[in-house]
């Protein structure tokens, strides 16, 4: 049934696009925003590292033009970050104190690069490469730099490695095993890794750790606990994601890792919906929340949330059991519960 | 993202409230700038009202190039009040950049936020101009300093240089003033470089713009049209100006209160402007360079006086900068629809001068001439400049001071003529020497009846034809004195000697007019168009333009010939007696004609077809702000 209500969307990635899309198309007469922090339309992230490399241009990300955008009439609002939500008057604080309103919100924010906390300290001297935002500048650091330090190991470092060693740059990774959060690498698997790298050329370390990084004239050097020093133009780190909720705290939703919300989507808070990699999904095979990655469960995840936030009730699929090839090592998952088992899968 | 050559052309707007600084950020802007070696135009949109109402708004564009119309849409947009920068959201280019106050005092909704409202193509930073000018000054009053830190630091710009501009602009005030402006300003000039991803490509650096040396040795001034008019006068011997303030041709009469009691002249503020207007005339009457200044409204009451300085033949010079109108109209906005009232307003058989400078460069030109014709003709010289010209601040070069034949212009009578002194004696020319009372002799009657040669009451149907001919017989000798049409499009010299090619400038001539004697002393004529030019080559579009929208129709024409349009542009200072024979010849030449202009009913189109006996297109506007350059690209587009 028609309606005039303004649903707001919070992200621009797949989840909060496919949601959006979704809404539009069974409710033509309602007002649509898209809210965020990136000021860029809706873009590839997986392309990123083409991009970097220079093999595709700006425009070669785009998934979506603003035209289609204009003629749905989807409002975007780029470059705008929420603060916090205010769910008792239905309203979103934008960063610069304005109030937007909404009938009901989608949270669809995505995940951002982690910091390990014993990295903390050493913040300003690491380079994150997990949406566009990030790569501004960075193309032209490559394309002049010749060595590169990669501290991490999850799915996208050693694409980043490979783009690295194509362009002819040194490279040295410390592979933590840590990385492919929140699993853990055996040693078995950090073998496999080094060995199957091997003909990158690249400098593995592994079975080691980050001490210190020192920047000085804008070159960074690296020494790990056992004593290897290395010098750098940029030092990256690859070390997985963390969902993207910290605005939402607060707020009365219930959140752990992510946003938690059952398989409608719904989060604990009337009239709002979360979905995609900022969200923890109820898996009632195993009685507890687990997230999902990945372009396509995050596009499911939004048109499920769009189709219930209208009166219909659909459920996703718990994430089940998965392989993950990392440089040909099978790494089984079914997530969360391993992590809140303790175990190594 | 857009990209932007080493060549730079940018218009940036400031958006605030009356009473926020905007336009002295404007100022600064330009200021600066100017300084740094750019071409600059620059005008602001303010309400009527003086402080804490309505919206204001600077609009500045910067060029490496020479530049004739300011430019309509602006590539920045810097919100100092997101109210009002909302309305203005529709000025700013698509993909253009939005600076706005990322920590307001209060929280506001959506629909009160210029960023919820900019296009999602817009580039937006967001900067804490409040929180940032409290931190710098303790107070709210900076954030217009701070919002210029964030564009210096944004695009480039010399950031020493630019505390410079400041510092100048304020340099008379408290130490304690200079020091809040500028720390507010590199308050926001480090913050944005600490905080803001560029997204955008502008960017001034290891921009240099293209000056010879001789241009750059050459005396520059950022002025605006009012300000050059009040200089003109001054250098063509004005020794009295009466008035009555009026928007916007106030502030010629405040640089007059100062200056001309210096230069041995007297100022006079009268209670209306029909008293004005009389004591113009009766000083005019008495001998010396007399002028008044007003707008529509204070015009309209002067009409009847007029008709007296054509009669009596007394020099008399008004400035009429033309507004919204008609009546209190709307005084803040520019338009160009005082055409019919000032050249034919009035009663009677009633010839009269009138002048429309086309830019800022040509007010000082226009006054001289006014000034001068006025007096050698001994008649009524109108100016019409409009809201845009008198406020919009160009940076131009210095102008020659006119030559002392220019500056004293009477007729006086031969001694022997004064035995039977014929004070309206019928000549070839329609001017009669004029003896200046107390000359022994030259006494006669001066009246705004109908007269004989003496001056005596006679109202034969003889008489009156005679000295009706007479009066009128001076606009043909006017117009061999007047400024050549500007032209563009066309070859140069083929048969204008005032051509203006897209490479050129004002050529070399400083007054802007295409008065190549102003030094000599002698108006450079226009040279009229004979049969025997040769054929020419048709052009499909020729826009013929008056005032302030001449600079966006020669731009246009221009830029449409970059877009492989064929036209050509004419525009005439002198729109009474106007070159009718150079405006048939030109478009004689023109497949179609366009006239764009600033009123409703296209006043200037009426008067050109009267002339060309051709339809027109008409390109009209009564928006407020200025004629732009890409409306009148957009039309030829269309025809």
């Amino acid at each position: 049934m028609p309606t005039h209500d303004h649903y707001v969307i919070i992200g621009n990635g797949p989840a909060g696009n496919a949601a959006a899309f979704t809404l539009r198309e069974n409710d033509p007469d309602a007002a649509i925003t898209i809210i965020s922090h990136e000021n860029i339309c809706f873009y590839s992230k997986p392309k990123l590292v083409k991009y970097l490399a220079g093999k595709v241009d700006e425009d070669a990300l785009a998934v979506r033009t603003m035209d289609e955008y204009r003629r749905r009439h989807i409002r975007l609002r780029l470059g705008q970050t929420v603060a916090h939500i205010d769910p008792d008057s239905q309203s979103l604080h934008l960063s610069h104190m304005e109030k937007v309103h909404y009938t009901d919100l989608i949270i669809a924010s995505g995940a951002r690069a982690r910091l390990l906390p014993s990295m903390k300290p050493y913040a300003d001297c690491l380079t994150f490469v997990t949406e566009f935002n990030d790569t501004r500048g960075l193309r032209k650091k490559i394309a002049d730099g010749s060595r590169f330090f990669i501290f991490g190991g999850d799915l996208v470092a050693f694409k980043f490695l490979k783009m690295l060693t194509d362009m002819g740059k040194q490279v040295t990774l410390l592979l933590y095993p840590r990385a492919f959060w929140p699993h853990r690498l055996t040693k078995d698997m950090q073998d496999a890794i080094v060995k199957n790298l091997a003909p990158t050329g690249a400098d593995i370390l592994a079975d080691d750790d980050l001490d210190t990084i020192v920047q000085d004239q804008g070159k960074y050097c690296v020494t790990t606990k056992q004593g290897v020093r290395t010098q750098a133009d940029l030092v990256f780190s690859f070390n997985g994601l963390i969902p993207e909720v910290d605005f939402a705290r607060g707020c009365g939703l219930e959140i752990d890792h992510g946003i938690l919300v059952d398989e409608t989507m719904r989060t604990s808070l009337e009239h709002i919906f979360a979905c995609g990699s900022c969200a923890q999904i109820y898996n009632p095979d195993i009685n507890t929340y687990t997230t999902s990655i990945g372009w396509p469960n995050a596009q499911v995840q939004g048109k499920v949330a769009g189709l219930n936030l209208l009166g219909e009730h659909h459920k996703v699929r718990p994430a089940g059991r998965k392989y993950f090839d990392l440089e040909g090592v099978k790494i089984k998952t079914s997530w969360w519960e391993d992590l809140e088992k303790g175990k190594d899968t | 993202m857009k990209t932007i050559d080493k060549d730079i052309n940018i218009v940036i707007e400031i958006c605030g409230s009356a009473g926020e600084g905007t336009i002295s950020a404007g100022e600064i802007l330009s200021r600066f700038m100017s300084a740094q070696g750019f071409e600059i135009m620059s005008f602001d949109a303010y309400p009527a009202e003086i402080r804490g109402f309505g919206k204001c708004v600077a609009h500045t564009r910067v060029s490496s190039n020479p530049i004739y119309s300011p430019g309509k849409l602006a590539d920045v947009l810097i919100a100092l009040n997101d109210n009002h920068a909302i309305s203005q959201l529709s000025a700013l280019k698509k993909g253009g950049i939005l600076i706005y106050d990322s920590q307001p005092p209060k929280p506001h909704e959506e629909d009160e936020s210029v960023v919820a409202r900019a296009d999602a193509e817009t580039i937006s930073y967001g900067v804490p101009l409040t929180m940032l000018a409290q931190k710098a000054a303790g107070n709210a009053r900076g954030r217009n300093m701070v919002a210029l830190g964030a564009v210096t630091a944004l695009f480039h710009l010399d950031r020493d240089a630019f505390t410079k501009s400041i510092k100048d602009r304020y340099g008379k005030k408290k130490q304690i003033v200079i020091d809040s402006n500028v720390n507010s300003f590199l308050e926001g000039f480090d913050w944005t470089k600490e905080n803001i991803e560029k997204e955008d490509t502008i960017s001034f650096h290891g921009v240099t713009p293209p000056q010879t040396k001789a241009e750059q040795k050459r005396e520059k001034l950022i002025i605006n049209g009012n300000q050059l008019v009040a200089k003109a006068a001054l250098d063509a011997d004005l020794k009295f100006y009466a008035g009555y303030p009026i928007t916007p041709a106030t502030k010629i009469m405040e640089i007059l209160s100062k200056e001309l009691p210096k230069h041995g002249g007297t100022l006079l503020q009268t209670e209306d402007e029909i008293s004005a207007i009389g004591a113009v005339i009766g000083a005019g009457y008495g001998g010396i360079r007399a002028m008044t200044g007003t707008s529509g409204p204070g015009f309209a009451l002067m009409t009847e006086f007029t008709g007296l300085s054509v009669m009596a033949e007394v020099p008399a010079v008004i400035i009429d900068s033309q507004r919204g109108g008609p009546s209190t109209g709307i005084p803040t906005k520019t338009e160009q629809s005082d055409f019919n009232a000032a050249v034919f307003g009035g009663t009677g058989d009633c010839p009269r001068v009138v002048l429309a400078p086309t830019d800022t460069q040509s007010c000082y030109g226009a006054t001289v001439l006014a000034l001068y014709l006025a007096e050698k003709y001994q008649t009524l010289v109108v100016i019409l400049l409009d809201f845009f010209l008198s406020n919009s601040i160009r940076n131009i070069d210095a102008p020659q001071k006119p030559a002392p034949d220019m500056r004293h212009a009477n007729i006086a009578p031969d001694p022997a003529d004064l035995a039977d002194y014929q004070r309206y004696k019928i000549t070839d020319s329609g001017i009669s020497p004029r003896a200046i009372p107390g000359t022994p002799g030259g006494m006669f009657f001066a009246t705004g009846l109908e007269h004989d040669a003496y001056g005596r009451p006679n109202y034969t149907d003889k008489g009156h034809l005679a000295m009706t001919a007479k009066r009128f017989r001076k606009h043909a000798s006017v117009l061999a004195e007047a400024p050549a049409p500007m032209i563009s499009g066309m070859a140069a010299g083929d048969w204008c000697s005032n051509t203006m090619m897209p490479e050129q400038d004002t050529g070399g001539d400083p007054s802007g007019t295409g008065i190549q004697g102003l030094e000599e002393g002698a108006a450079g004529s226009s040279p009229g168009i004979s049969d025997n030019d040769g054929p020419q080559e048709m052009v499909d579009i020729g826009v013929i333009s008056w005032g302030s929208s001449a600079g966006a129709a020669h731009e246009a024409v221009m830029t449409a010939a970059g877009e492989g349009i064929s036209a050509a542009g004419f525009s005439s200072m002198m729109l009474s007696p106007f070159p009718k024979k150079d405006l048939a010849a030109f478009a004689g030449r023109c497949k179609k004609i366009l006239i764009p202009e600033l009123n409703y009913r296209g006043q200037f189109a009426d008067f050109v077809t009267t002339i060309i006996k051709r339809p027109v297109e008409r390109l009209n506007f009564i928006t407020g702000r200025p004629m732009a350059a890409e409306d009148i690209v957009e039309k030829m587009k269309e025809m």
